[in-house]
């Protein structure tokens, strides 16, 4: 069981860079690597708030519940 | 006077440097102290001798560590693994401190104070790591918190 994180597919959908992303969110490249790379531990709701508005979408568009 | 958190770890490593000082002359003068303290009777002084050199080996184990352990405080790295493991060993060093004092205990009684007190000692050290552990992994929870 784990939760996937799709950003990098989002991003894609709406041709947005890293560098861009992460200064319209307000959070560093360097933790906006952490995310897309799935190493995160978690994810405070303020941030998947900026997420999605920025990139115009569901949380569940960005996080995927996925089962063994 | 201006305290703040650099000084009381420049101050923590000072009483560092004291203590291995004092060690030093414990263990330089070990041979004249425990003559002096047994009056040279019998072979009681030779023990003493014994156990003051195999509890002064963990005594440096310990100042060592603990050098490192102020080192890396000074530098800010506090909540790292290295210093679970130098807290770990100055644990078993007391630990091991005890031991030789209770052996000590066979030919002078008053060491079961000394060993009572590394014992506990080594109980509070085990403790504070295990706090350190603790918070290292809630440290590295909220360093990958986005």
């Amino acid at each position: 069981m784990e939760i996937l994180v799709n950003l990098d597919v989002m991003m894609a959908r709406r041709k947005i860079s890293s560098n861009e992303l992460a200064e319209r969110v307000g959070i560093t490249p360097a933790n906006l690597s952490i995310l897309k790379t799935g190493k995160a531990k978690a994810i405070r709701f303020s941030t998947l708030m900026a997420l999605c508005r920025e990139l115009r979408c569901q949380p569940g568009d960005i996080l995927e519940y996925k089962e063994n | 006077m201006n305290w703040n958190r650099n000084k009381s770890v420049a101050l923590s490593r000072v009483c560092l440097i004291v203590f291995a000082a004092m060690l030093l002359c414990l263990d330089a003068g070990a041979y004249w102290f425990s003559r002096w303290f047994f009056s040279a009777e019998g072979s009681r002084w030779v023990f003493l001798m014994i156990t003051v050199y195999s509890a002064s080996i963990f005594a440096w184990i310990c100042l060592y560590m603990l050098w490192r352990l102020t080192g890396n405080i000074r530098k800010g790295e506090v909540f790292v693994r290295e210093n679970v493991t130098y807290l770990r060993a100055v644990s078993w060093c007391c630990a091991a401190v005890g031991v030789i004092c209770l052996a000590s205990v066979l030919y002078y009684l008053s060491f079961a104070f000394v060993a009572i007190a590394a014992g506990f000692m080594s109980l509070i050290v085990r403790i504070v790591k295990n706090v350190f552990d603790e918070a290292i992994g809630m440290k590295s929870e909220l360093d990958l918190t986005v």
